[in-house]
């Protein structure tokens, strides 16, 4: 057993931590509104900047589909709960104290560790529907115990992989199954600590059962990052890169937000280096704060919207890696998405990623 | 022959200080990058040859021994090391170089993309040959060194004057055989961009404190701790608690994160509604002259500078902490309004209003006058409170040197329903220069109206038709969709 992990009569056994917090972490209401406040604030010395930098020449600029914060009907919408029962025709899936009824199509499909049929869902699953975006209650798409694990391997032994995703949130295990071992380790052939790692699978009580690779292994071990190129003039201001998502946690359900990758250092986050050095970020970001606004396009699909930024991807800006769901995107990630946001954006979580191009305002 | 002996000495002679050099500064480029990232094996090339769990040790000892064997060459140079201790130092370091030249050939052949590290962050670029050959020459100058007799101080002249010849050729070669140098000068020659340059907090603090704009507001600002601070692109935007008459309202200054001399721009808005608030309106700068007037004659001058001031100004900010609340709450909007609001202490001297820093000016000044100061703010708060104007036009760029435009409306008819007339405010209007008398060269028309007869109240206001202006859109929601 490594540092990091304890040992138990079950094998390793998850070090809670106590503190996770961030330094502004969409966790209340008080957040919510100051960081409504902060965009009031900065509209109030610079005037409201509804139009966001971008790229505006070409036959591109002219085909994107408009842009703004989410609004219905725009973009496919996310629902989150516990499949209570489920019919050829029919998904009810509770939702906090409630049901919902879902229709079932002869178009929708299903994930669950892989490709299944709609009513092979099981009840007592957690479930991610994707409703249909002109009809409210049709699934389009439904994920079943789709979880992911992103992060630094801090131990290995036999019962699988004790996984650290930041200061933010608890160590996670990954359990490796030997149907995709094989799978899994064409991409990440160094599973050993102190290499990164970031897998898709199935949730289970105390682990992740990996099932597919997010990405491709960075050849560097975490404590020999390579040196991100230098900038000069003004850092660009539309970014492209790979968007990822990340599993929810300490977030409210269905929240529209991206985890930023660059936030100011100044901010003291949890999940800044200790001694304040600067976090490596290969994709070179500009520094932003909790609350500020980013325009996300996904250039797999085109949907783009506003969302603002709502936590520090401490994990994701280790990885200089590049998506390759439509063409080759340049390296780095940029943006780290909540899952409702992926969904809305055109995402197919069992991807991982889609080739994303980001766009602030001055 | 016995000079091309004499000059071979001395070329080998030259090798101790060189080597230590090296190695010392080899060593202490490694510690820097150590104690920077907080790693002792992060960035140090020829570690990767190892298992992960000896990295770190591997990475400390090479550190270690390049220390040890650049101090011991030195310490050995001269009498002290004379015989078997100086010889055992340079076998060691010629060792160490033949040992590092290896490993430099193995890291090429295996990992190509590492860097040597032999100069910490410096030497991130692949291995290529000239890192290697400069390991070997090094190794053989360690070599050349040994059986040399203690070193001496050259003869000033044409030893001397050789000794440096040699030190600049083999700093040449050394330099033509290092690719860290071109790193270097390219780094040195290297300026961040502001988007991505980290500044710490405490000295855009400083560099608002010490700006114009700083000193303009400071006397509506009620708190010396920032609300709230945040930073997006080149902008840390910092918010501070305000008052203005008996309006809570907030100060956010936009600061460019620049190392000296930021821009900054700044706006008023109110606490609870959210509106943008025009500014108090502030005399002209009067410059040195009018200051030095100001010092000499004192408050009582003609100008009545000294004697007027704003609620929030350090008088009135005084007044309030004691409790005495704003005594210029109500004035008559048909008396004249104070044009020369903030006034010589806030513009002139250093930042006012602030808890715990009560300047001497205050301390000098008549009560009278003082009161008379905080009276007079009651016609601005009334007057520069209320009108919603563009939030663009109210960000002035401080611009060392120039005013700062304050935005006013037109002129405005006398209040219909002025407000209950205080004790303090027919006093306040008595020490205070006619509204039409443009002070310090004001225009007229620089008289804020808003709060008037005519003028729309504000948004929150009580009584107001205006609904109060909520923040702007929330977070959205999957739900929303």
């Amino acid at each position: 057993m490594g540092p990091g992990g304890q040992s138990g009569r079950g094998g390793p056994v998850l070090e809670v931590r106590r503190d996770y917090r961030c330094c502004d972490r969409f966790a209340g209401t008080a957040t919510t509104a100051r960081t409504s406040r902060r965009r009031m604030l900065k509209a109030a010395v610079f005037g409201p900047q509804d139009d966001l930098v971008g790229e505006v020449s070409g036959q591109k600029a002219r085909r994107r589909p408009p842009t703004g914060l989410p609004a219905a009907g725009q973009l496919p919408r996310a629902l989150t709960g516990i499949v209570h029962d489920v019919s050829p025709h029919v998904l009810v899936i509770g939702c906090g104290g409630s049901e919902q009824r879902i229709a079932l199509t002869a178009g929708a499909t299903a994930w669950r560790g892989g490709p299944v049929d709609p009513a092979g869902l099981q009840p007592g699953d957690q479930a991610v529907v994707r409703l249909d975006r002109s009809r409210r209650g049709v699934a389009d798409r439904i994920w079943a115990n789709i979880g992911r694990v992103t992060g630094v391997i801090v131990a290995r032994d036999a019962h699988g992989l004790l996984i650290d995703e930041g200061k933010t949130k608890p160590r996670r295990l990954v359990r490796i199954p030997d149907g995709s071992a094989g799978r899994i380790q064409v991409r990440f052939p160094n599973l050993e600590p102190g290499f990164l790692i970031d897998v898709i699978g199935l949730k289970q009580s105390e682990a992740l059962e990996a099932r597919i690779p997010g990405t491709s292994q960075p050849v560097y071990p975490v404590d020999r990052l390579p040196t991100p190129p230098m900038v000069s003039g003004h850092a660009p201001t539309t970014i492209r890169g790979s968007a990822t998502w990340h599993e929810p946690f300490e977030e409210p359900p269905g929240l529209l937000g991206v985890s930023y990758p660059a936030l100011d250092p100044e901010a003291g986050c949890a999940e800044d280096p200790i001694g304040g050095g600067t976090a490596p970020r290969f994709a070179r970001l500009p520094y932003l704060a909790i609350g500020s606004m980013l325009q996300i396009r996904n250039d797999c699909t085109d949907s783009a919207c506003r969302l603002p930024v709502t936590g520090c991807a401490a994990i994701a800006r280790l990885f200089n890696d590049r998506c390759v769901t439509c063409g080759t995107s340049p390296r780095g990630r940029i943006a780290d998405l909540t899952l409702a946001s992926f969904i809305a954006l055109g995402g197919e979580l069992e991807r991982g990623c889609f080739n994303a191009t980001v766009t602030m305002g001055r | 022959m016995t000079m091309l002996t004499h000059v071979l000495t001395e070329i080998r002679e030259a090798q101790i200080p060189l080597l230590s050099a090296m190695l010392l500064g080899g060593s202490a480029a490694k510690v820097t990058r150590a104690v920077r990232v907080g790693s002792v094996d992060a960035g140090l090339g020829p570690t990767a040859l190892f298992p992960m769990r000896l990295r770190r040790r591997v990475a400390v000892s090479v550190c270690a021994a390049e220390f040890v064997c650049g101090a011991a060459l030195i310490v050995t140079a001269g009498r002290f090391g004379r015989g078997d201790l100086a010889t055992g130092a340079r076998i060691a370091t010629s060792l160490l170089f033949l040992v590092a030249t290896c490993a430099l050939l193995e890291l090429r052949a295996n990992h190509p993309d590492v860097g040597c590290g032999c100069f910490g962050e410096f030497s991130t670029s692949p291995v290529g040959g000239r890192t290697v050959i400069r390991s070997a020459l090094l190794s053989a100058a360690a070599l050349s060194t040994i059986g040399l007799l203690p070193l001496q101080a050259p003869h000033p002249g044409a030893d001397a004057g050789r000794l440096l010849g040699i030190f600049a050729v083999e700093f040449l070669v050394i330099g033509a055989l290092s690719p860290e140098l071109g790193e270097a000068l390219v780094r040195l020659g290297y300026s961040e961009p502001c988007e991505l340059r980290r500044l710490p907090a405490v000295r855009t603090l400083a560099a608002l404190r010490r700006s114009s704009q700083w000193r303009r507001r400071a006397g509506l600002i009620t708190a010396e701790v920032p609300l709230d601070m945040w930073r997006e692109l080149c902008w840390r935007y910092v918010v501070f608690p305000a008052r203005l008459g008996e309006r809570q309202a907030e100060i956010v200054f936009a600061v460019h994160l620049r190392p000296h001399r930021p821009v900054i721009h700044a706006a008023l808005v109110d606490s609870a509604t959210g509106d943008v608030l025009a500014w108090p309106t502030t005399p002209a700068r009067r410059g040195v002259i009018g200051w030095l007037i100001d010092r000499t004659l004192g408050p009582s001058t003609p100008f009545g500078l000294r004697g007027t001031g704003l609620a929030g100004s350090r008088d009135g900010g005084e007044r309030e902490r004691r409790g005495e609340g704003p005594a210029d709450t109500d004035t008559d909007a048909d008396a004249p309004a104070a044009p020369a609001a903030p006034a010589a202490p806030a513009a002139l001297g250093p930042a006012s209003g602030l808890p715990g820093r009560s300047g001497p000016d205050a301390e000098h000044e008549p009560p009278g006058v003082a009161g008379a100061g905080a009276a007079s703010a009651c016609g601005d708060q009334r007057a520069a409170g209320l009108l919603r104007i563009p939030a663009g036009m109210l960000a002035a760029p401080t611009d060392p040197g120039r005013g700062i435009p304050a935005i006013r409306s037109e002129s405005a008819p006398p209040a219909e329903t002025p407000g209950p007339q205080q004790p303090g405010s027919s006093k306040s209007a008595s020490v205070q220069p006619a509204p039409e008398q443009p002070a310090s060269g004001q225009p007229a028309s620089g008289r804020p109206a808003s709060g008037r007869s005519g003028q729309p109240r504000s948004a929150g206001t009580p009584g107001s038709p205006v609904p109060p202006r909520t923040p702007p859109d929330d977070l959205p929601f999957s739900s929303d969709l």
